[in-house]
């Protein structure tokens, strides 16, 4: 498959992503190897779920297959899971533009 | 493999299977035709939708465009058109637009047949006919050149974009080097990815089409005056891992693979044979994308899911595909080719040969998960009047 | 029944008949066991379902995803309004899994609503095969919920929908002013009545000004007219000959007397009684399923055009003046609006209520729509 597993629990889809993929259930503490030493989640990751490898502030961009694919809507820490609790999406909005009021 | 065992047709390519299709002209005629099919052979599908009996023009001209694709479909070798008798949706238009494709076309009308006990009499012994005047036509070898291999994704979740989408993707790149023909859709799904498939496109002309598809899905939205959150992605893509659009997106497209997109055309447009890979525009929505490129010819769809998409279609059989492990375990019996193993290091191309391998079988004559339950769901994509806005009222 | 038997030849709204033991949703005519999917992914499942199960009824529809804002949240809302009409005794709510209506929460809300009601999910329980083999049993613990006890009822117990269709001419002319004699009658024997059908309006917005007394409701609909009034509408010939009627023309069949209240597409009025007015568009199968989801127990459907479908929640009485379609379809055809009186319509009303198959209940063929109002994503 495209990109590359790491520890045998994580799949990074591209180099210069800052999330990875989770390919098992990963537990809190679990330990990543990263190019500067090992990160550790600081919460579980369910399987498919992102985890963030590096920290990211808030409205800074969330790469994945080497690609924007959300914003942070709060800082993030590495090793904290990304979802949609601290990302949005960019496009589609349309509660941010001037829609019918129904 | 070069060839499948299929139906020739007089006109078009070759069908995988030998229907009587029972198509309703409106709402007012669908259970009609699933009471049709109920009583009748096997070989008797209902395509059973909501549309209504007089609605605005550009909505008819889809409803219209869509049922005569039904009825060309090569693996329909002849329709029953049911209609109510006082649509505005043109039914002879439909007949005639069947008719063209030396298809047999019948057509009954409740009004003229004197009511709808009389109409369900008539119609079960009309369909009777009809399967015998197909049930000569035998399977032969096709060259597998002559298929439109439809490719959908439902239920997705992360596993999606990383294994079943891209196991398809390598399958359709196959069938694109035997000369065949390979067609994706789901506009909403390239949003977010628009820029990696408008460069695959070698016509400018094919790029704007395909942007301008993209951007009028994405000002969907801002007609409702709400993010897409909940359409797209969807609380099981959400469950699955997938967290917006633009990821949902990039994992999505790689189920065309990666030849160069040809052509660009519009919802249950006629698909091109031998075209290469083309996209048509529909909506992300399951049964109303795989309606619309059966309608456009597909003679078989391959269907990825990670959370376990279980649809199929009543005219056109539906193999489903899925990269995540859990659920290819657990609903086994729904599914047709588990590729999750590219988790664990199965290579892409491997999956890919899987899958093909899979379509030629199925398109010979092997029945999907779905064929075997009657999984035959159908809707037909409704041009709504606020899409239509500027129109005249 | 020896009640009808007694009917009076010039007031038949007197009369009492037979109705089914109330429910937690009140006076129902009908007892189904509804199986309700959640998305069209489902509906398949949800038809065998109910196929298996004697007594119960499902209603197939085409969406419950990809719909975003107003759109999804009717969805939802006619789903659930229709889970608590009076003719249904119980609820299977069969889900998907993955859909944006989801299952669970869906069937949280129904229970909520006094509804008796059981789920399951075919990615819950693992594939299709389970889910049919186990949504059968859940149907079979609740269809003692379809007992037939009866107990006597009269007009008033009874909320009944109006639908026209079409503006054909002899609708105009004959149908109409007839439904519109029997919604008077109706109504003043304290039975309530909604009408649907907005869109013949849009030309005529002094009937919004003159006829409805609820302040807030008229404020809401002249919006909704001028929001109507921006697109196409869904019936084509409704939209361009409504323009060269009269107002009264356009809605004879809602009869003489104010509507006291407008209501959204599928929600209940809050009065038990009176003439209200139900958004909607005047397709059959869409403002059926908005007028049962609004708590119709029974609808008139006026019908020029011979639609002959009925309704799988709601018995729906066809009633027709169209010298053509009597003739094309006159079996599927309950009222020939031409000869008939308005007593005539009221014991054909009151039979119905009292058990008697109309002409659509007799060929089993229904129709069944959700009103879209929003484009699939």
């Amino acid at each position: 498959m495209k990109g590359r597993v790491i520890g045998g629990v994580g799949l990074l889809l591209s180099d210069g992503d800052n999330v990875m993929t989770a390919i098992a259930e990963l537990p809190a503490g679990a330990s990543v190897p990263a190019d500067n030493g090992a990160i550790e989640l600081i919460e579980p990751v369910s399987f498919g779920h992102k985890v963030a490898l590096e920290s990211i502030h808030r409205g800074g961009d969330i790469r994945k297959y080497g690609e924007v694919i959300a914003e942070a809507t709060q800082d993030i820490t590495t090793g904290e899971w990304v979802h949609t609790h601290n990302a949005e999406s960019r496009r589609g909005r349309g509660d941010l533009s001037p829609g019918r009021d129904r | 493999m070069m060839q499948f065992q299929g139906y020739k047709r007089s006109r078009g390519p070759a069908g995988v299977r030998n229907y009587v299709a029972v198509i309703p002209v409106s709402v007012a005629t669908a259970s009609i035709a699933d009471t049709v099919a109920a009583r009748s052979d096997h070989a008797v599908r209902s395509t059973p939708h909501q549309m209504g009996g007089d609605p605005p023009e550009k909505t008819r001209e889809q409803i219209e465009r869509t049922l005569i694709g039904v009825g060309r479909n090569p693996n329909v070798g002849a329709s029953l058109l049911l209609s109510l008798g006082t649509e505005t949706t043109d039914y002879n238009k439909i007949i005639d637009g069947i008719a063209a494709f030396d298809r047999p076309v019948e057509h009954i009308s409740v009004h003229e047949a004197g009511g709808t006990a009389a109409t369900i009499e008539t119609a079960v012994d009309v369909a009777q006919q009809l399967v015998g005047g197909i049930a000569g036509c035998q399977r032969e070898a096709c060259d597998v050149s002559d298929l439109r291999f439809g490719v959908e994704c439902g239920g997705s979740d992360a596993t999606s974009g990383i294994a079943a989408n891209p196991a398809v993707g390598a399958s359709c790149d196959l069938l694109v080097e035997a000369g065949g023909t390979a067609c994706f859709s789901e506009t909403p799904e390239f949003i977010g990815a628009e820029h990696i498939l408008a460069e695959r496109c070698p016509d400018p002309a094919v790029r704007e089409r395909l942007l301008s598809f993209v951007d009028a899905r994405e000002s969907a939205a801002e007609l409702m005056g709400v993010d897409m959150r909940g359409a797209q992605p969807t609380p099981g893509n959400q469950e699955g891992g997938l967290t917006t659009i633009e990821e949902k997106s990039l994992g999505a497209i790689a189920k065309g693979g990666t030849t160069p997109v040809q052509d660009v055309v519009s919802y249950a447009d006629e698909l091109p044979t031998g075209a290469g890979l083309v996209i048509m525009d529909t909506p992300g929505y399951d049964v109303e994308s795989v309606v619309g490129k059966v309608a456009g010819g597909a003679q078989v769809v391959a269907f990825t899911t990670g959370r376990g998409s279980t649809t199929g279609n009543p005219i056109v059989p539906v193999m489903k595909v899925t990269g995540n492990p859990t659920t290819a375990r657990d609903m086994s019996s729904n599914m047709d080719v588990d590729v999750s193993d590219i988790l664990d290091g199965e290579s892409v191309a491997s999956a890919g040969n899987r899958v093909y391998e899979t379509l030629i079988r199925v398109a010979s004559g092997q029945q999907t998960a779905a064929e075997q339950r009657r999984l035959e769901e159908f809707a037909i994509n409704e041009l709504m009047p606020n899409e239509l806005a500027g129109e005249p009222a | 029944m020896s009640s009808l038997q007694e009917m009076d030849e010039q007031r038949p709204e007197d009369s009492t008949f037979e109705v089914f033991e109330p429910n937690a949703s009140g006076v129902g005519l009908r007892r189904r066991l509804l199986v309700v999917p959640t998305v069209i992914c489902s509906h398949i499942v949800a038809d065998h379902i109910a196929a298996g199960v004697e007594g119960a009824v499902s209603i197939p529809h085409d969406h419950g995803c990809a719909q975003i804002g107003a759109d999804h949240e009717q969805t939802e809302r006619t789903l659930l309004n229709l889970s608590k009409n009076p003719n249904v005794s119980a609820v299977v709510v069969v889900g998907l899994g993955c859909e944006h209506l989801q299952s669970r929460p869906f069937a949280e809300r129904v229970e909520a609503q006094g509804v008796p009601v059981r789920e399951l999910s075919i990615q819950g329980v693992g594939g299709t095969d389970a889910c049919e083999t186990q949504g059968v049993e859940l149907a079979r613990s609740l269809v003692h919920h379809n007992r037939p006890e009866k107990v006597t009822g009269s007009l008033d117990d009874l909320t009944v929908g109006v639908i026209s269709s079409d503006l054909n001419a002899s609708t105009v002319q004959t149908g109409a002013p007839l439904v519109g004699r029997v919604v008077d009658r109706i109504s003043a024997s304290g039975g309530r009545v909604i009408v649907a059908g907005t869109e013949r309006l849009v030309p005529h917005r002094s009937v919004v000004t003159d006829r409805v007394t609820d302040s807030a409701g008229e404020g809401w609909l002249l919006d909704r007219l001028d929001e109507l009034s921006m697109y196409p509408g869904k019936s084509q010939s409704i939209s361009t000959r409504a323009a060269g009627l009269s107002p009264d023309a356009v809605i004879g069949h809602w009869g003489s007397g104010p509507i006291q209240s407008v209501l959204e597409h599928g929600v209940p009025p809050e009065d038990p009684d009176g003439v209200h007015l139900m958004d909607s568009s005047s397709r059959f199968e869409e403002a059926a399923t908005g007028l049962a989801a609004a708590g119709a127990t029974v609808i008139l459907h006026l019908t020029d055009e011979g639609i002959t479908t009925g309704h799988p929640v709601v018995p729906v009485l066809k009633i027709s003046a169209s010298a053509k379609s009597l003739e094309a379809v006159g079996t599927d055809i309950d009222i020939d609006a031409r000869k008939e009186t308005p007593p005539g319509v009221l014991r054909r009303l009151i039979k119905i209520a009292d058990g008697e198959p109309t002409a659509a209940e007799t060929h089993g063929m229904t129709s069944f729509a959700l009103s879209r109002v929003g484009p699939s994503m």
